[in-house]
């Protein structure tokens, strides 16, 4: 099993009620698997899992990469800064 | 010697204090500073007219200033020209009228490109810089969504694949 650590920000923060998570994986895991897994354990984040985007070690992710062990990813909404 | 090419990028609480960083980025071969900064608009006309009492910024802090990094390659490649490099983003409860964000840009001459390089600057941070803000008025609290969403070439070049 992989270990990760799983953060929120902005509303997907709200909607989880919390900033981060650990989390144990099957090595196989990709981003598309764990929104599958983040949406069940987390009923709030259900409707906005689909529109969140998502790093991995501080980089974009996308639905067909792996999780290495280890991972810092996050979950958040499109960036609103300036 | 100074650095010939020096670079900024932060997410900070501080006040932005413009002067200080555009002097940062002014090298002895620098003729030309273009400096875009924004502010929190407390009354907004166009579109949805609105009031606003304060934003609440917050960042992904490690991975925001490594885009920002990135948005400041992106703009050498583009612009070698272009001397010196300033990105910042203010963070947290921040109140109308108050600089929020300066992207600026040095070079020796107005005519190298410093006006499209801070204006690529401030559009590709809106794009992949993980910041958010919150908006607060007086009908309530409303988390401003922007509509970028990124692909594959977004990703650092020269990042380690995951």
């Amino acid at each position: 099993m992989n270990e990760i650590k799983v953060l929120f920000f902005a509303q997907l923060r709200d909607r989880a009620d919390m900033r981060e998570t650990q989390m144990e994986l099957p090595e196989t895991t990709l981003v598309s698997d764990l929104k599958l897994l983040l949406a069940e354990r987390f009923p709030g984040l259900r409707e906005a899992i689909p529109t969140a985007l998502v790093a991995v070690n501080r980089e974009f992710a996308f639905n067909e990469d792996p999780i290495p062990d280890g991972a810092e990813v996050a979950l958040f909404p499109p960036v609103s800064g300036g | 010697m100074a650095d010939p090419s020096p670079t900024i990028f932060a997410i900070t609480e501080d006040v932005l204090d413009l002067d200080e960083l555009v002097s940062r980025i002014t090298l002895p071969t620098s003729g030309a500073a273009c400096l875009f900064t924004g502010m929190v608009r407390g009354i907004t006309r166009r579109g949805d007219a609105h009031e606003t009492l304060y934003l609440e910024y917050e960042a992904y802090q490690p991975m925001a200033e490594a885009k920002m990094r990135q948005v400041a390659e992106e703009i050498r490649q583009r612009w070698p020209s272009v001397e010196g490099i300033a990105i910042v983003q203010r963070i947290g409860r921040l109140d109308p009228g108050t600089p929020t964000v300066l992207i600026a840009c040095t070079a020796a001459h107005r005519d190298t490109g410093v006006f499209e390089a801070a204006r690529y600057g401030i559009d590709r941070l809106k794009e992949i810089v993980p910041v958010w803000k919150k908006e607060v008025s007086p009908q309530g609290e409303t988390w401003v969504e922007g509509d970028y969403r990124p692909d594959s070439g977004d990703i650092q070049a020269g990042s380690s694949p995951v």
